[in-house]
């Protein structure tokens, strides 16, 4: 299968840095940070700035959640992040390496190794059943499945019954909890999630919610999350708020009322 | 990652079946071919052994021309039989001839085989030494005797003891069957027809009278073989050899190998012309897929999957498609191969039967060639796959993208030239391999080039269809425009598949009229004597034909034609004999130096045009030549000729023809008639004693040499077919896919209201779009190779290039109605669809 080569020794990674003396990485406390990141769309007067020139940094073992109205940049930024999108300019880090120096193979073997995901729309294998979906990252980097863990995560997310079931038999909640298990399997370093809640009821996405904030307290899992809904920044320790391609403010220890709060202000 | 490509696999199975149909197949044409040709290769293997396997070895005249068992060999006296009987250690020995003898059926008719020889031959009494073994009845012992081959009797219906009219030689002859034989265990040789005499009556009928052909030798038990051979070769004079009787087995079977060789490659040509049209089929439908599985792909690149996996998972679906494929059209195979003997005997070739051979050689073949054709077609959209972004998963963008367009027909346009330049250089070369490889260069450059042309063509298609059918017809013409990629690979398979049958038509149009104009420019005699078998085995009838022919009243002149082979400058080629005497009557010579008649009367060699061109021959000069029967001579060009289609390249007088060859038979008899209007009946009255000829006036003549041609047109058309079906499932899969991609579109139509019956002719009228694009530019293409390959062939004596337009717009028809059968699934299933089940799929 593909050869262990830490991805940090990459040429290109080498070349990039001394072109542009970009600054050191922040490997002892960021799970991920983001160094003046800017992403442009178009040319001339129809360029749009999707990104526009944004600092930030995601602590490791905390839960960080990004809010914004539509349009913000939310989803640019993290597809930027987690080198799924190209920036204009700028640097991302994922611990200590430099996401955009990294080739396909290096990006390849880190969203293999250090990143999970979890999107609004569960993107579950329709083929494949639960099981197979959950432990899909660990057979495509053809490690042996911890199955302590693995019965572990199912156990926390309720579908140890599931696990021969296809996507289409299973409800939303039960796909994005499954979703999540695959997010875990492989005890990435930082996982992303996308408007994890955003197609599931009340009752699931609490549940999703209180799994996600319990990883990161009980085993000390990194989270970057991208939501709309101020109750699920409530469970984050830290929540970043984005308008216009850019960071306009922060706040920690939020709660439901204080997130509302905050987004009427930058709302007016 | 296995995991997902087979469990991909199995979540799509309709998809799997109609992608493996095409190279199933195409493997089962390649299979069927195998197993055909390895079990006639066996059946006649066997029956040689069988044939021989008393005989220790055989005396016969040293081969004059070619090797093996297809040498020209002279007889050798019969006198030498007594001189062998003698040597030591010789247990029997005896001689045998063989020549000329067709049976007359109960009838009137002459049995002829349709390819394999009628033969006549010695019976040998000895077991021993005999090829025969009598199943039923005695020896032939008197002069009217015969034993007939059981195969022939049984066909027939003959009976031991009735009598039966014999053609030979001289003049046809009543004989009593006086027994039925085997021809070692089968029930005769291979189709051929036997006439068994006793040897002083074989000798006398078939021309051979004081001389055997081979003298036959059986040694003593416990003889030094050896030792028996080398005192064999002491008795024998100059020009006779004695070989072991495995030699003259292996002769002979090596010999029909090199035949069943030639059908075997003919064959798989066409196999392989499936198999390529297969290639661009799952080409198609890979690249579908791929497009459809989109976001299914990125995901798996999220999840950790590198380029190489995505890659391999496309191709490891692929492989798995190949083999399978390949599997089932093995096991076809064997089916196939009794389809194409009944195909084949449906032509007029008649093939023995034996036990089906499967030998390992078909099933490796088959599996390499179906694996490798499906995977090779599938690189490419497995490299599409690989171009495929994770972050295609998650954002909005679902659309093909056709960035490397401009890429793409530069390099079609480079492909397609240099299949050009290789087609052309093939065809002069000549070297049938290139031009094989310079139209697979035309096609896949043509193939890459058509999406250019795509999107206007099947704007032009659909427009009629658009009228004719109002809102559907517009649909499927804007669903035939939407994707010029998908439209042009779908119609790419038709494409090849009409391109053949077009540039076949073309040659075979050509060929028939230039059959039909040479005869005109080539003889001026009013009635044409020549035989009924056709082609293949001997062409030949008695030398009494002539002179029964000549003697009915209102023939004023007749000229005999003689044919063989002799060896000009040390390379064989053919040569025609013309009698003389009448010769200008009958006869269109047109000497361009030197003189035509009195120079064949003097017994020198003409040539024509072409020749003398292309050997540097003039009039007056001596070249070396050789004749089976009277070895090495020195023969003066007499003069030179202009090209003329019944002669051929090399003309000699029948007197010169008749001194140097053994036993000539004639080919073909030509009359000049006063014109009176019964002469041609009486002519075919006087001939009917001898029923392997027929009598036919020039335009009858004419008429034949077309109807040759167009028997060979059918089965080329015949083999052809199978790339056609192939395509055709193509558009199946093609508008199955697009079906299943458009789902929610359908039921969005359906919702607003429109009928099944709408939506079922929106899906024809892309499918008809489909398959007119395709066999346009497939008839295009096809015409030009077919002119081409025509020009390349002028020397030859295709001098007229004709383009059978009316055939070329019938193809067009039939594809048009083959591209609305093709729909007629596809359209039931999308006019089925559940209209809510449709708007919630996403």
């Amino acid at each position: 299968m593909e050869s262990a080569v830490p991805p940090t020794s990459t040429k290109r990674g080498s070349v990039a840095l001394t072109d542009q003396a970009a600054p050191a990485p922040r490997a002892d406390t960021a799970a991920a940070h983001a160094v003046d990141l800017r992403k442009t769309y178009g040319t001339g007067q129809a360029t749009v700035h999707a990104l526009a020139g944004i600092d930030v940094t995601f602590a490791r073992g905390r839960f960080t959640a990004v809010m914004g109205p539509s349009g913000s940049g939310k989803s640019t930024l993290m597809h930027c992040m987690a080198g799924l999108d190209r920036p204009t300019s700028g640097h991302t880090f994922v611990g200590d390496l430099d996401v955009g120096a990294l080739d396909d193979k290096g990006l390849t073997q880190m969203r293999r190794d250090r990143i999970g995901f979890v999107f609004q729309s569960f993107n579950l294998v329709p083929t494949l059943t639960a099981g197979e979906n959950i432990t899909l990252p660990a057979d495509l980097a053809g490690k042996k499945v911890d199955t302590e863990w693995f019965d572990y995560l199912v156990g926390q997310l309720g579908i140890a019954d599931r696990l021969s079931h296809r996507p289409t038999e299973m409800s939303g909640g039960q796909q994005q909890r499954c979703a999540c298990a695959r997010a875990l399997i492989n005890r990435p370093d930082l996982i992303f999630a996308d408007e994890p809640t955003g197609n599931l009821d009340s009752n699931s996405s609490a549940e999703m919610l209180a799994f996600l904030r319990r990883s990161v307290t009980e085993f000390g899992q990194s989270i970057v999350m991208v939501t709309h809904d101020p109750r699920g920044a409530s469970y984050a320790d830290r929540v970043v708020f984005l308008a216009d391609g850019a960071i306009v403010d922060e706040m920690a220890d939020p709660t439901p009322e204080t997130v509302l709060e905050r987004i009427g202000q930058l709302g007016a | 990652m296995w995991r997902v490509t087979i469990k991909g696999l199995l979540a799509h199975k309709l998809r799997l079946a109609l992608t493996a149909l095409a190279i199933v197949l195409g493997v089962t044409f390649i299979a069927g071919t195998f197993v055909l040709t390895d079990t006639l290769h066996n059946t006649f293997d066997t029956l040689f052994g069988n044939i021989y396997q008393n005989i220790d070895f055989q005396v016969r005249g040293v081969a004059q021309f070619g090797s093996g068992g297809t040498a020209t060999r002279n007889p050798v006296p019969e006198s030498l039989l007594a001189s062998v009987q003698r040597v030591p250690g010789v247990e029997a020995a005896d001689g045998s001839v063989t020549g000329y003898a067709q049976y007359i059926g109960h009838d009137g008719k002459a049995i002829s085989t349709g390819g394999a020889p009628n033969l006549g031959l010695s019976f040998d009494p000895d077991a021993q030494i005999s090829a025969l073994r009598l199943v039923q009845g005695r020896d032939p012992t008197t002069p009217h005797q015969v034993v007939m081959d059981l195969g022939t009797a049984q066909k027939y219906d003959f009976k031991v003891g009735q009598p039966v009219r014999i053609l030979l030689q001289g003049p046809t002859q009543t004989f009593t069957i006086s027994g039925l034989a085997r021809f070692g265990t089968a029930d005769n040789l291979a189709g051929a027809t036997l006439a068994a005499f006793d040897t002083p009556t074989a000798q006398k009928v078939l021309g051979s009278v004081g001389q055997f052909d081979t003298i036959n030798v059986v040694a003593q038990p416990g003889a030094d073989k050896a030792q028996v051979q080398r005192d064999i070769a002491r008795v024998l004079p100059h020009g006779v050899q004695v070989v072991t009787g495995q030699t003259v087995v292996n002769e002979a079977t090596s010999a029909i190998g090199q035949a069943l060789g030639f059908l075997n490659t003919a064959l798989l040509v066409f196999a392989f012309i499936a198999l390529f049209v297969g290639g661009f089929t799952i080409l198609n439908t890979f690249s579908i897929t791929v497009g459809q599985r989109t976001r299914e792909l990125a995901l798996l690149r999220i999840v950790g999957a590198s380029r190489r996996q995505v890659f391999r998972s496309v191709l490891g679906e692929a492989a798995i498609v190949g083999l399978v494929s390949s599997l089932i059209g093995l096991g076809l195979g064997v089916l196939a191969a009794v389809g194409l003997e009944k195909l084949l005997s449906g032509f007029g070739v008649t093939l023995p039967s034996g036990p089906l051979v499967f030998e390992a050689r078909t099933v490796i073949v088959c599996i390499v060639v179906g694996v490798g054709v499906t995977m090779v077609s599938a690189i490419s959209p497995a490299r599409r796959a690989v171009r495929i972004a994770p972050v295609a998963a998650v954002s909005a963008q679902q659309t093909e993208e056709e960035v490397p367009l401009r890429r793409r027909f530069t390099r079609g346009g480079i492909i397609t030239v240099i299949g050009i330049a290789l087609l052309a250089w093939g065809l002069t070369a000549p070297a049938i391999a290139l031009v094989g490889l310079g139209a697979v260069g035309i096609f896949v450059g043509v193939a890459m080039l058509a999406p250019a042309v795509a999107r206007p063509m099947a704007s032009g298609i659909g427009r009629p269809l658009a009228r004719l059918l109002g809102v559907s017809g517009r649909l499927g013409r804007e669903n035939s425009m939407r994707s010029p990629r998908r439209t042009a690979q779908t119609s790419s398979a038709l494409m090849v598949g009409l391109a053949l049958v077009s540039a076949i038509a073309v040659f075979g149009a050509s060929l028939s009229k230039s059959a039909t104009a040479s005869v005109d420019n080539a003889i001026s005699a009013d009635l044409i004597v020549s035989t009924t078998s056709g082609g293949g085995g001997n062409g030949n009838f008695s030398e009494v034909v002539p002179q029964a022919a000549s003697s009915v009243p209102g023939v004023t002149a007749t000229t005999t034609v003689y044919g063989d082979q002799f060896e000009f400058r040390s390379s064989l080629e053919s040569l025609l004999a013309i009698g003389t005497k009448n010769m200008s009557q009958t006869v269109i010579l047109n000497t361009t130096s030197g003189s035509g008649v009195p120079a064949l009367a003097a017994g020198d060699l003409l040539v024509d045009t072409t020749t003398a061109t292309s050997d540097h021959l003039t009039v007056g000069q001596q070249v070396p030549v050789k004749f089976a029967l009277t070895g090495h001579q020195t023969m003066r060009i007499g003069g030179i000729y202009q090209p003329n289609a019944l002669v051929g390249h090399f003309l000699v007088s029948q007197a010169f023809f008749v001194r140097h060859f053994q036993n000539p038979l004639p080919g073909a008899v030509l009359l000049k008639t006063d014109g009176s209007p019964g002469v041609q009946h009486a002519v075919t009255r006087a001939l009917a004693p001898y029923p392997n000829v027929k009598v036919q006036s020039r335009a009858q003549f004419e008429a034949s040499q077309s109807a040759q041609v167009n028997q060979l047109l059918g089965l080329v058309y015949a083999l052809l077919a199978l790339a056609v079906v192939i395509a055709l499932i193509g558009i199946v899969n093609t508008l199955m896919l697009s079906v299943f991609e458009r789902t929610h579109e359908i039921g969005l139509l359906r919702a607003v209201g429109m009928k099944r019956r709408q939506i079922r002719a929106m899906i024809r009228s892309e499918s008809v779009i489909l398959a007119v694009f395709g066999a346009i530019i497939g008839i295009i293409i096809g015409t030009g190779l077919g002119i081409a390959l025509v020009s390349a062939l002028h020397s030859q004596g295709i001098t007229n290039t004709v383009v059978p337009v009316s055939n070329l717009i019938v193809f067009l028809v039939l594809a048009a109605l083959l591209g609305l059968l093709a729909a007629s699934w596809p359209a039931r299933r999308a006019a089925r669809l559940d209209v809510l089940a449709a708007i919630a799929a996403e």
